[in-house]
């Protein structure tokens, strides 16, 4: 059962999620998807990136493999498994609850 | 095809992995720089670098979220043991009890015989020296003529060195009140040869083992704790050995050992005096050691010094040439010297116990399983991969088997105290078992092993889904898996029983030995006189003479005599059968082996209550006369005789002109031991004014006195005539009984570990058989409702019992018929193979087993089919 963390790893669990999510990539293109996806609004904590990419994994959320990119390049490319897709559509569920329920104390007050 | 697990090699490979990922990360992101932001590459690369962080500190992290992974999972597999434990605390209270006393025994043992088989000696490379000399039927070990050794020390050349020493002998160190104490005289490269080094001091110098050379002595750890208080200011000290001042130059380590392990306080130069041992009639005897080369093996050595051995045949007499062999062995040999075979048993015994012990757990942890199905299906259902379950299982048991070794560990102190109070002092060398980090170390590596060896068991018994619905099934596999694990947990028992009955017949046929006197209200006072202050023979001759008439005036005796030794401890004096002549008869054959002889005072007979068969004993007139008459024992007689009368016939001893008569013939008595049969042997009378009794005596009470008393009166009169000599004073049926405590000790073992073997046998079955039932309920109810009577199903049960009792008994007997015949050398009177040792066992097995079947059998007859169909 994954440890639930507090929200601000969880924050870095949901991009690299919903990166892969759009498709299988390694450490160096999560990151560069995330920061052009948000219009360089968010940043990837490159020092970060790995322990976290190594917890998913070993949550089996993720799954790794050795590949060899179109630079002929040796790189671990990671893919979404199924317990991870659940997992995001949790996570974004709770998100979109979050914001939601935020706006509305926002309004009142 | 993969070469590893899949979870292995991932692991492996992972660490690597991390370092390779970290690197391409940083590569790609120095190449994007370049292209998107124009940079050279190394300012991109530096880019890169500065951008990431230290990949150290990444890689730490990376490894701290899989180690905290690793640990978590074993808090996790913990916890859940723990929860697992206490919800059902008599399985796991009775793991831990069984396997604390399993291990308690195995740790307690293993402290006993590791110093003798597997520790390493206290010496430098001690798998390299050995003992060596010739082996001959006057003495037990091996020893070298002193002309023979300084020639093999010469002439050798498979050794690096050779050292001696004289056999041990006594001291009296002090001036007034001397205190009795062991010396050794060793030559100077002694200690240095074993690689022993001296904890305080040095050892002797070549001037000091010179003939005639400075006086210097070494203490033992313990002589100098006790006589200085453990201080440096003994060194240089001069003490008094012998009447003779010395010097103290060395103090010997605390856990300094002699290769022959024999007890040491005092050690002293041999000062070997060449010329004194090359004289032609010499009797210096030394025991000799060395050290081999490197990469010479001990029969290799032992060939090599086979035209040395030879040539020293050559000093010894013809007939008894054919008795002395060559002797070469390892010092560790040579110190376990009989317990070999007794520490093999033992360990091996403990062994089969402590198997008992797994099979036991193991099954009443299957048990467990079987219980808990329901849980473990569920727990697989929802993602547990059989590897976490199988780690899950282990982490369990491991920590029960932790738990209990914990336990026998603090438990085996208890059981080596008590080992050592009923074991025979000295045997085994009890006094150097001792529980220290070594043995604890074996402890905790046992615990595991054996957690590991019941915990693969259930481990592997993977759930099945209909436990999902909360069936409580038998599972087939897992009862045929019970099913033998208590079959052979009866044959262990079996073999165990088998070994207890052996030992215990031997031993009674032991004990039965006659000896050939009578031991009842006898007692011995041995007196050992110190050789240096008697040298003078009239003076010892009239230390005697007043011994005698004082000792026999004791109020309270009986009877009273004195020799030089007595049986059955062996000692005595013997010649070769050759050396006698017979007069008008022709010469002795020269293959008659050895004779005793024993020098007496006339009422020996009397005293000992030895019989005579022929003629007459020894009187007081005979021993004023010219001449000492002979009594000989019956296998003498017999041998020399034969049909002839002996009485009267003329025997010359030792070959010159001395002839004595012999006026009677005394029944056979054993003198080595019990075990040894009776040699011929011949008694001579001891003659007023000679100096036939040497610096050693026994006196002899025949009285109805108390030891207590008859010690106190003898200690009183011999203290009068010469204080600081000590006298041990023994009851002879003490003596006797104490000579067959190493086989009772064992007998004694051995029973101990049969009858618990026999328990957990016991329990294992009833165990098995009360589960059956229970998990039975519905095809027994079946049954009976089928008109099965209620007879029949205790009779269906207890033939159950027995098929598995019957094949555990018949593989019993045949691990029996194999191994026992490993101990028939320590078996006496009896044969490893005997019938009743082996049906005995069976028998008690088979009731134990119709036993422990019964009540699960009258449980099972009482199931009503009613409720018992109720039951899903």
């Amino acid at each position: 059962m994954p440890k639930r963390n507090d929200n601000l790893s969880g924050v870095l669990e949901l991009l690299i999620l919903k990166s892969i999510a759009h498709g299988p990539n390694h450490g160096f293109g999560i990151t560069l998807h995330v920061q052009s996806v948000s219009d360089g609004l968010l940043h990837v904590e490159e020092g970060s990136l790995y322990p976290a990419l190594h917890r998913l994994e070993r949550d089996k959320l993720i799954k790794g493999e050795w590949k060899v990119t179109e630079k002929a390049r040796r790189a671990r490319i990671y893919s979404l498994t199924r317990a991870g897709a659940a997992r995001l559509a949790e996570i974004e569920n709770n998100w979109s609850a979050l914001s939601k329920g935020v706006q509305k104390l926002l309004r009142f007050a | 095809m993969r070469l590893l697990p899949r979870w292995l090699s991932d692991r492996l490979h992972r660490s690597w992995d991390w370092q390779a990922e970290i690197q391409s990360h940083l590569q790609m992101r120095a190449e994007w720089s370049e292209q998107a932001n124009g940079l050279p590459p190394e300012a991109a690369e530096a880019d890169a670098r500065r951008r990431f962080g230290s990949p150290l500190r990444a890689l730490e992290r990376a490894r701290e979220v899989h180690i905290a992974n690793w640990i978590d999972d074993l808090a996790r597999d913990t916890g859940h043991a723990l929860r697992v434990f206490r919800r059902a605390p008599s399985v796991s209270l009775a793991v831990i009890a069984t396997m604390a006393v399993g291990i308690g025994a195995a740790t307690a043992v293993f402290s006993i015989v590791d110093p003798l088989l597997f520790r390493p000696l206290p010496y430098l490379q001690g798998e390299q020296l050995v003992s060596l000399g010739l082996s001959g039927p006057i003495d037990a070990n091996e020893f070298l003529m002193g002309v023979n050794y300084l020639d093999w020390r010469k002439d050798q050349s498979a050794f690096q060195g050779l050292t001696s020493m004289r056999p041990a002998g006594h001291c009296d160190l002090g001036e007034r009140i001397p205190l009795r104490v062991h010396c050794i005289a060793v030559e100077s490269n002694f200690l240095p040869l074993l690689g022993v080094k001296p904890l305080l001091g040095r050892t002797f110098t070549r001037e000091e083992d010179r003939p005639h050379g400075p006086n210097a002595v070494m203490l033992s750890y313990g002589l100098w704790r006790s006589m200085f208080g453990g201080q440096a200011s003994a060194l240089g000290k001069t003490v008094n050995l012998d009447d003779q001042p010395v010097r103290i130059i060395g103090v010997l380590p605390a856990d300094f050992l002699m290769p022959q392990a024999g007890e040491v306080d005092v050690l002293t130069p041999e000062q070997l005096d060449e010329a004194v041992a090359r004289a032609p009639d010499a009797t210096v005897f030394l025991r000799a050691f060395a050290r081999l080369k490197w990469g010479i093996s001990i029969e290799q050595a032992k060939e090599g010094l086979k035209p040395l051995f030879q040539q020293a045949l050559q000093s010894v007499p013809k007939e008894l040439r054919k008795e002395i062999h060559l002797v070469v062995r390892s010092v560790r040999d040579r110190q376990i010297y009989q317990a070999k075979l007794g520490s093999w048993m033992l360990l091996g015994v403990v062994c089969l116990l402590l198997l008992m012990v797994c099979t036991n757990i193991a099954s009443l942890l299957l048990a467990e399983v079987a219980v808990r199905e329901n849980e473990l299906a569920m727990r697989a259902a929802l993602g547990a991969g059989r590897g976490r379950l199988i780690r899950q299982s282990l982490t369990e048991s491991l920590l029960l088997g932790l738990t209990g070794g914990a336990l026998g560990c603090a438990a085996s102190y208890g059981f080596l105290k008590s080992l050592v109070l009923l074991a025979p002092s000295g045997f085994l060398r009890l006094g150097e078992a001792h529980i220290d980090g070594r043995v604890l170390l074996f402890a905790s590596a046992l615990s595991i092993l054996c957690a590991i060896l019941f915990g693969v068991v259930p481990a592997l018994d993977s759930p099945r889904p209909e436990a999902l619905k909360g069936e409580r099934g038998i599972g087939l596999r897992r009862t045929q898996v019970r099913n033998s694990l208590v079959a052979v947990q009866i044959g262990l028992s079996v073999v165990l029983l088998a070994g207890a009955m052996l030992f215990a017949r031997s031993f009674r046929v032991l004990e039965l030995q006659a000896v050939g006197f009578r031991p009842d209200h006898l007692i011995s006072a041995s007196i050992v006189l110190n050789s240096r202050r008697y040298a003078d023979p009239a003076r010892l001759n009239a230390l005697y003479d007043e011994l005698e008439s004082r000792l026999s005036s004791i109020a309270g005796v009986t009877s009273f005599a004195l020799s030089d030794t007595v049986p059955p401890a062996g000692g005595a004096h013997g010649r070769p059968f050759s050396n006698l002549l017979i007069a008008g008869h022709p010469p002795l054959p020269p293959e008659g082996g050895m004779v005793t002889f024993r020098y007496v005072t006339p009422s020996y007979f009397r005293t000992m209550d030895v019989p005579l068969i022929a003629g007459r004993g020894f009187t007081e007139a005979d021993r004023a006369g010219p001449e000492a008459p002979l009594v000989l024992s019956r296998s003498l007689a017999n041998k020399i005789f034969r049909k002839e009368n002996p009485i009267g016939q003329r025997i010359s001893l030792d070959g010159n002109e001395t002839w004595s008569t012999v006026t009677g013939v005394a029944g056979d008595v054993k003198n080595n031991g019990v075990t040894v049969a009776a040699e011929p042997e011949y008694y001579k009378l001891r003659m007023r004014k000679s100096t036939q009794l040497g610096h050693a005596a026994v006196a002899l009470f025949r009285t109805s006195l108390s030891l207590a008393t008859l010690r106190t009166q003898v200690e009183k009169q011999v203290s009068s005539l010469d204080p600081g000599t000590p006298v041990e004073v023994t009851a002879m049926d003490e003596r006797i009984r104490s000579l067959n405590d190493p086989p009772r000790f064992l007998t004694m073992m051995v029973g101990i570990f049969a009858a618990a073997g026999l328990l957990l046998a016991g329990v294992g079955l009833y165990g098995l058989m009360a589960f059956l039932v229970a998990s039975r309920t519905r095809e027994i109810g079946v049954r009976a409702a089928l008109g099965a009577t209620r007879r029949d199903i205790a009779v269906l049960i207890q033939k159950r019992a027995g098929m598995l009792v019957g094949l555990g008994v018949l593989t019993g007997i045949a691990g029996s018929l194999m191994l026992t015949h490993l101990v028939r050398t320590l078996l006496f009177g009896i044969s490893p193979y005997d019938p009743i040792s082996l049906g005995v066992p069976a028998l008690v097995l088979t009731v134990v087993g119709l036993v422990a079947a019964w009540r699960p059998a009258r449980v099972a007859a009482k199931i009503d089919p009613a409720t018992a169909l109720r039951v899903t």
